[in-house]
């Protein structure tokens, strides 16, 4: 299929809702940020604190803000173009580094925080709702309301027993500081919110009225996506299986071990057997994909010999739970290959594949060769979801090799209309939306 | 018989066919022959990449049995391509008929030992519980002629299909007499498959010529024999190098 014939794919995580949660310091923003995660019960609804996006002091602004003299509560000390950035970053379904800063060093860490594939993105902060860039972003604003004094006592015992700081400085601050900021940069927030929550996680009428319009926002998410693959479905089914499908060659030895796979009569013992003879074959057949170059090497009997070798390691990316059946025949043929693990399950309800968990190998990215196992393709919507996680972690498209026992042509196309350079090694051509069958009867349950 | 000088090896660029030329690395590959009854394994850049490591003086011990046997392993699954099956007809889980086929026949290994015994493990890989025969030929020191020392097949050997284990095939001699014990327990030629990881042309031919019948199954073709009888570029003594080096 030409690169020109591609056709585009936003999975769940595409366009993620982002909510703004603004209040002055103590007004009870993270409790209630806390709250509407908690009553909505999610995976895919992510928090994420401003505190995260103070800039790095210079040695001098360190020294102040260490004798309780710098201005930590007005706007110039949050780093509004990293938080901008990253926002995008997740708004376009890309994974988003998002920085560590320690209160206690006053400096950013050096590691950072992974956000990746959230639907919901709740950001709060004083300033959420300061910026015009990232209002640009929101999709619905909330100004967490409370009174001074409330503020002004939770803040004390925060910085105190959290932050490491002593009473004298944490009063020095909130007058020399918050209060006058509080007038002059977060209370106008208050105008431009579409919610003021007054009274924070005490407002359960509030929270359950948010988490509401959150779960509708995620319900005609689910809806899109679930027609995105209808859409890819129907591209499919118009289109001649693509020549980056590759089927094994149908030898007698391989439709013997088909048969004994397909036969409900064979036993456990034998089914796994066969099983991992045929992964070994596949395996096999995906490493022809690895780019190889020239190496020179001399034999015992003193003689040169040009032959060749791998140019990068292979990894592969195990599709759980399923993939997992091909670990055995993978480890026969690279006992040393690394493997990162992403659970996909398919909602009973509404048949859509959702991305539960993922843990990949940090060098996947260089590999010359990244292998997703899964022994079952059927509408390709977990495959699509599992190429997408790769690409969107750095992995160049031709360097993915999707190895799956069968695979109908309609799954195949949906995957490769997306995304043509990808290549698909199976055993065998099933039928279109066969139901899973092959893991259950490897793992026996 | 030295031939190492009468041609070049062949070299070719190597890849799959969607890759442009200049993208194939250049390797050497595997000499071809006419003779109908041989099949070489194709020179796909993994196969030689395999090839390469286990040819590597420096190659490790550890390393030289795990790659070796991977090779073994595809010489095993080519050979038993070339057995035949029968028609066989079942009903899938998801309740669908598929007409699919069956194992047809009985198989033994059987390995001229040492070297050709460490190619039971890919062949077990493959078929679990496969009866395994040895042969011990040795050079006798006064003929310098491949002598019979020790046999021990299976009592209905005549019955099975017979995967002959054998890694290197430099001038043959060895090879021919097991195919000839083979034959004097009664199995057909026609039902003896010899699997081999390197060859030189001329054993390879000249076992081919005189059992025309046997199949033979071979990694790759040399270049040639140097004047010990070695095969060469070779990868050395393979039972020294997989057994006690």
């Amino acid at each position: 299929m030409p690169s020109g014939a591609r056709t585009q794919y936003s999975p769940p995580w595409g366009n993620a809702s982002i909510i703004g949660v603004a209040g002055s310091s103590g007004s009870g923003k993270t409790s209630l940020a806390l709250a509407i995660v908690a009553s909505l019960n999610l995976p895919w609804v992510v928090i994420l604190s401003m505190d995260s996006f103070y800039k790095p002091l210079t040695p001098e602004q360190s020294q102040a803000a260490f004798r309780n003299e710098f201005d930590f509560d007005a706007p110039d000390a949050i780093d509004f173009d990293v938080l901008v950035e990253r926002l995008q970053a997740i708004k376009q379904g890309k994974v988003a580094e998002i920085p560590v800063y320690s209160f206690a060093k006053h400096a950013r860490l050096e590691q950072t925080t992974t956000i990746y594939s959230p639907h919901v993105v709740i950001l709060e902060g004083i300033f959420a709702l300061h910026d015009q860039r990232v209002l640009d972003m929101l999709d619905l604003r909330i100004f967490a309301d409370a009174d001074g004094d409330l503020c002004l006592s939770r803040r004390l015992v925060r910085d105190v027993k959290e932050r490491g700081r002593d009473i004298e400085g944490c009063i020095k601050q909130w007058f020399g500081f918050v209060k006058p900021n509080f007038y002059r940069f977060v209370s106008p927030q208050r105008e431009i919110a579409d919610v003021i929550i007054p009274r924070g996680i005490e407002n359960k009428v509030a929270i359950s009225m948010v988490s509401d319009q959150i779960r509708r926002t995620l319900a005609s998410k689910s809806a899109q996506h679930q027609l995105e693959l209808q859409r890819l479905g129907q591209i499919a089914e118009e289109s001649p299986l693509s020549p980056n499908a590759i089927v094994l060659e149908q030898r007698h030895q391989l439709q013997a071990i088909h048969t004994l796979l397909l036969d409900p009569a064979t036993s456990k013992e034998d089914y796994i057997f066969y099983f991992d003879r045929l992964v070994t074959m596949l395996i096999s057949k995906a490493i022809d994909f690895l780019p190889f170059e020239p190496e020179q090497v001399i034999t015992p009997q003193n003689r040169m010999y040009m032959g060749l070798k791998g140019s990068a390691d292979m990894s592969a990316v195990v599709i759980l739970r399923g993939g997992s059946v091909f670990e055995t025949g993978l480890r026969r043929t690279i006992p040393d290959c690394r493997t990162g693990r992403i659970l996909i399950q398919t909602n009973p309800k509404t048949g859509e594949p959702e991305l539960h968990y993922r843990a990949l190998p940090p060098k996947l990215k260089t590999d010359g060769l990244v292998m997703l196992l899964d022994p079952q393709m059927s509408t390709g919507g977990a495959a699509l979801m599992a190429v997408r996680v790769l690409v969107d972690h750095g992995v160049p498209e031709d360097r993915i090799v999707f190895v799956t026992y069968m695979a109908g042509r309609v799954g195949v196309n949906r995957v490769l209309s997306v995304f043509p350079e990808v290549r698909v090694v199976m055993a065998r051509m099933g039928e279109d939306m066969e139901e899973r069958w092959v893991e259950t009867r490897y793992l026996g349950c | 018989m030295s031939s190492e000088n009468s041609s070049q090896p062949p070299t070719e660029h190597v890849g799959p066919d969607y890759r442009p030329a200049m993208q194939k690395p250049t390797a050497t590959v595997s000499t071809s022959l006419s003779h109908s009854n041989v099949t070489i394994l194709p020179s796909t850049p993994q196969l030689l990449s395999l090839l390469t490591m286990i040819r590597d003086k420096n190659t490790g011990r550890a390393d030289f049995i795990f790659y070796s046997n991977r090779i073994i392993r595809l010489l095993v699954e080519e050979g038993l391509n070339h057995l035949p099956v029968v028609k066989h007809e079942v009903t899938t889980p998801v309740g669908r008929v598929y007409s699919g086929v069956k194992f047809e026949g009985k198989i033994c290994g059987v390995s001229i030992m040492r070297a050709g015994e460490s190619m039971e493990q890919g062949l077990r890989e493959c078929c679990r519980s496969v009866r395994i025969g040895k042969i011990l030929i040795q050079r006798d020191e006064e003929t310098a002629k491949p002598k019979l020392y020790y046999d021990k097949l299976p009592e209905d050997i005549a019955d099975r299909w017979v995967l002959l284990l054998d890694p290197m095939l430099a001038t043959g001699g060895s090879a021919l007499m097991a195919v000839d014990v083979l034959i004097s327990r009664g199995v057909p030629e026609d039902r003896i498959l010899f699997l081999n990881l390197i060859a030189s042309p001329e054993g390879a031919a000249n076992f081919a010529e005189r059992f025309p019948k046997v199949r033979v199954v071979t990694a790759f073709v040399d270049q040639g024999l140097d004047e010990k009888n070695y095969i060469v570029p070779g990868l050395g003594d393979f039972g020294d190098r997989f057994y006690t080096m």
